[in-house]
């Protein structure tokens, strides 16, 4: 915590505060693993229970987003933070907003993977595992990188996301041709999609965060910028 | 008239020591300054930059308005205190032999702390510097008064009684009504060292509206305790600690994004 250097100031009440509110979005991450961890067990498994436990804790994540939110307004109302404070209250607004957002499609996939009926369509959501995992595993690691704000592993997480995509693509393929041989199970194949689309999203999702850290420490924004545009902006 | 919308300047993290002449009110070079013994400014070196607000932040004792006080040759004053460097005003240097004291400080007015109006009348307190320059043709003075008085947001609070003693006005009133009488002699440069520390959060806001009007016609440096009104009014700030320039640049990328770790500490309130 201290390479964040947030237990060096003045007010001691204002350290307090931003050590709170770092620890609740650690808090809220680390939900949101969970989360997308048993939505993917879901997938394998068919667990309803494990679904149901799913469902019900997205609420818990929805709450978590809204007082880190109203957190951070109240220290930029009462502080006034400036620079490197600043740009942490901002980053970690930012940060709860993605993270609510991976949360909602960890829900989504459990659901989804709840409602297929039973081993009909267990072949197609095997389909999902390796990208499933790889999104768990780039999750992972980016809240770690967020935790240590370590602008190294996250240039390196930011470009994992490409692999993610790419294993999508391969999903859809796959799924089309469960579409061609079969068009009674379009409907149920195409939820199969949305979730596939959905942990696609995480690994935008995750990649948003890797901004975040890299705002945070170089005061760069690098939103919008090609891989060549960044390294030359952190340079 | 250069503005902060224009062309080379609009930009975030522009670069101050690449102003031209035309764009410079100050320039200061290598400008060190000591009282007795006692050195209060070192090596300091920075453009200021035409109808922009520039201020200087620094915890106390940091030399920011021993700098300020440089700027009209205020420190001229004080016993002992000795200076070397250039400060250059459009190009000329201010402690040439040439220079008249006197006109420097008309171009380049100053205002203080502490309201200090003269126990006159609104409308002789405006219009005194204008008769130091034996200026007594009662229309001139006239204009002058409504003029400076509007400039300094304050004729509409007291236009229906300009006869009445200065010291009848608030803080805040006495405080603009100074601000008048410094813009009245129309100088190209005003200084203003702590405008607002004796005043209410209010007032505080009324000046500080007002020195955003003011960059419009005149150049304004101002010293300043308060950091966040630094970043509120300031175009550029300078950051000094214990007598030197620690970091000069645009508000924006200062507030934001410091270069020094010194200047972080500053304006996050740290300790170092």
């Amino acid at each position: 915590m201290d390479n964040l250097n947030l237990s060096k100031h003045i007010s001691g009440r204002f350290n307090a505060e931003l050590e709170d509110v770092r620890n609740r979005v650690m808090a809220m991450g680390g939900l949101v693993e969970e989360q997308l961890t048993n939505a993917l067990e879901v997938l394998q498994s068919g667990d309803e229970q494990l679904a149901n436990k799913v469902i019900a804790h997205d609420r818990k994540v929805n709450t978590m987003e809204v007082t880190i939110d109203e957190e951070c307004t109240r220290i930029i109302a009462k502080r006034q933070p400036a620079a490197s404070d600043l740009r942490l209250v901002l980053a970690i607004s930012k940060a709860v907003t993605d993270l609510e957002r991976i949360g909602d499609s960890a829900e989504r996939i459990a659901r989804m993977a709840a409602e297929q009926d039973g081993k009909r369509h267990r072949g197609m959501l095997m389909a999902m595992d390796a990208m499933g995992r790889q999104t768990q595993r780039m999750l992972h690691d980016v809240l770690d990188a967020f935790a240590r704000m370590d602008v190294e592993a996250a240039m390196r997480i930011h470009k994992e996301d490409s692999k993610i995509d790419d294993a999508y693509e391969g999903v859809v393929r796959q799924l089309m041709t469960f579409m061609m041989e079969d068009p009674r199970s379009i409907p149920s194949i195409l939820d199969v999609l949305w979730a596939a689309r959905s942990l696609e999203r995480i690994g935008d999702r995750c990649q948003n965060i890797c901004e975040y850290v890299i705002y945070y420490v170089k005061g760069k924004d690098i939103r919008h910028l090609d891989m060549n545009q960044v390294e030359d902006l952190l340079k | 008239m250069l503005s902060i919308d224009t062309g080379l300047l609009s930009t975030h993290n522009r670069d101050l020591s690449a102003l031209t002449p035309e764009q410079t009110a100050f320039e200061i070079r290598e400008l060190s300054l000591s009282y007795g013994d006692k050195p209060a400014l070192n090596r300091i070196s920075m453009k200021i930059p035409k109808h922009q607000v520039t201020a200087f932040i620094g915890p106390s004792g940091c030399g920011k308005s021993t700098l300020l006080r440089c700027l009209n040759r205020m420190n001229d004053l004080i016993d002992g205190c000795q200076i070397e460097g250039q400060i250059l005003l459009d190009g000329d240097d201010i402690h040439d032999k040439r220079i008249d004291v006197a006109a420097l400080r008309r171009n380049v007015g100053m205002v203080f702390q502490r309201p200090n109006p003269f126990p006159k009348s609104i409308y002789e307190n405006v219009v005194y510097g204008l008769r130091l320059q034996g200026i007594n043709d009662r229309r001139r003075l006239d204009e002058a008064v409504e003029k400076a008085l509007k400039a300094a947001a304050l004729w509409d609070e007291v236009k229906e009684r300009l006869g009445d003693n200065a010291y009848s006005l608030s803080g805040g009133q006495q405080q603009r009504l100074v601000i008048a009488r410094a813009i009245a002699i129309e100088p190209q440069v005003l200084l203003l060292d702590e405008p607002t520390s004796a005043l209410d959060p209010i007032s505080t806001l009324t000046i500080e509206e007002l020195i955003t009007e003011l960059k419009q016609s005149f150049t304004v440096v101002i010293v300043t305790h308060n950091m966040q009104q630094a970043a509120r009014v300031s175009d550029n700030t300078a950051f000094m600690y214990l007598g030197e320039m620690i970091e000069y640049s645009d508000t924006n990328t200062l507030f934001t994004t410091p270069a020094k770790k010194q200047t972080e500490d500053y304006i996050t309130g740290r300790y170092g």
